[in-house]
């Protein structure tokens, strides 16, 4: 946890990137993950109809972004985002998501049920790396909800409620987990089918520094599918 | 570039490639085109003469600086030392924004060299020197235009190789408020042939 957050750390100061470049890169990646994991053809509902779950902080943002070109793609996301920051970053993602007609849901769905039957996916972008101690409400019901959902849930970077090392047996077992920049130990503990690196920025001599030994990305995709 | 240069098809034993960034967003946006180069493992480098004094454009000079890719003091006005150092050059001084007449001048040296460089000119938005609309007579030839957003009016003049678009983030009410016409992607991709 303490090396991700240094390389971010050097990434902003050092390289001088901006939270939005690299959110934005971020929240592509997943959407592009998304998409090769799980095309528009492959849904069962009626329309490609995908819930994504922000949490209230650069995780949360990540899946403002994610939604957005999840709708460039041709899907129909929905967003919960039930604690927004009042800062300019995330209140600007969310009115791209607005105008772009992406509905906020007003309530979580109640029951896990209700969810299988709208949605074909489901995008946990609760809490990242960054994420230590105790689930706050509302998200320790959501998470309820999710554990009992049967249609797939990926997780972007972290499994929500997971320890960002060494991972959560009881708690959400997603069916994809896009890693950014580079995994986190806890990917160690992901047993769902799908597994892509995301996150394409990381300098090559950040790399080496870090000795990250990333695989080598396709040609000119943004994303790298692992497993 | 990669769609039109792939890495195994490049002339010269190095993939390097010149990136000439003009003053203002056209030239952002050849700083950021050339980082993404520097992560497909091309060899850019930049030749950014005026530079702009936008936080967001320094932000992107210093990500282009801190990722090893080298900026050149002067270019040459030998066109033959271009030919043979790089396999492409990207065009990214003059954008659709540039005002007829109006901030071109500093540009005119580095767009007379161009126009006698004999490797491929990919430019960005609008080959440099055009009128938005119009066109050219007597300008640069690009070999491929990478359209962004949607294509502009003078891109009918072009006769080059490979036109793309690129920019994949219009909503579609935009899309459709402006009647642009704009191509069907494929996939998850962000560049589209024409």
């Amino acid at each position: 946890q303490e090396e991700a957050q240094a390389i971010d750390q050097e990434l902003f100061t050092e390289y001088k990137f901006s939270v939005d470049q690299l959110m934005e890169l971020a929240g592509l990646s997943c959407a592009t993950a998304i998409a090769k994991a799980y095309p528009p053809s492959s849904f069962t509902t009626s329309q490609p109809a995908v819930l994504v779950v922000c949490g209230p902080g650069n995780n949360g943002g990540d899946g403002l972004v994610c939604a957005r070109h999840l709708k460039m793609f041709g899907y129909q996301p929905a967003v919960y985002y039930p604690k927004r920051p009042s800062k300019p970053l995330f209140e600007g993602l969310t009115t791209q998501c607005e105008k772009m007609d992406i509905p906020f849901l007003p309530e979580f769905p109640t029951e896990p049920a209700f969810i299988d039957e709208l949605y074909g996916v489901v995008v946990d972008a609760i809490f990242g790396f960054s994420f230590k101690g105790a689930v706050r409400e509302p998200f320790g019901s959501i998470l309820s909800t999710l554990e009992h959902v049967t249609v797939p849930i990926a997780s972007i970077d972290i499994p929500s409620g997971w320890d960002v090392e060494k991972g959560k047996a009881d708690g959400l077992q997603p069916d994809m987990l896009i890693s950014l920049t580079a995994p986190k130990k806890a990917a160690m503990h992901f047993t769902g089918r799908y597994h892509f690196l995301g996150g394409r920025f990381v300098p090559p001599a950040l790399q080496e520094k870090y000795a990250l030994n990333l695989p080598t990305y396709p040609g000119t995709d943004c994303v790298l599918q692992l497993t | 570039l990669p769609q039109a240069f792939p890495l195994p098809s490049l002339p010269r034993k190095q993939p390097t490639v010149l990136v000439v960034c003009g003053p203002a967003q056209n030239g952002a946006i050849g700083l950021v085109c050339a980082r993404h180069l520097r992560i497909f493992d091309y060899e850019p480098t930049i030749f950014y003469p005026k530079r702009s004094p936008d936080p967001l454009y320094r932000d992107f000079t210093t990500q282009c600086e801190k990722m090893d890719i080298p900026f050149l003091s002067y270019l040459p006005t030998e066109v033959q030392l271009i030919n043979d150092a790089y396999n492409a050059v990207v065009d990214a001084v003059l954008g659709a924004e540039a005002e007829v007449g109006e901030g071109r001048e500093p540009c005119a040296a580095i767009l007379a060299t161009l126009k006698h460089i004999r490797i491929p000119i990919v430019s960005l938005d609008v080959p440099s020197g055009w009128d938005a609309e119009s066109g050219s007579s007597g300008g640069i030839s690009p070999d491929v235009l990478v359209s962004l957003a949607a294509p502009k009016e003078c891109a009918r003049r072009f006769v080059g190789r490979q036109h793309f678009v690129a920019g994949r983030f219009l909503p579609y009410d935009v899309q459709k408020k402006f009647e642009l016409n704009a191509p069907e992607y494929p996939g998850t991709e962000c560049v589209v042939a024409l």
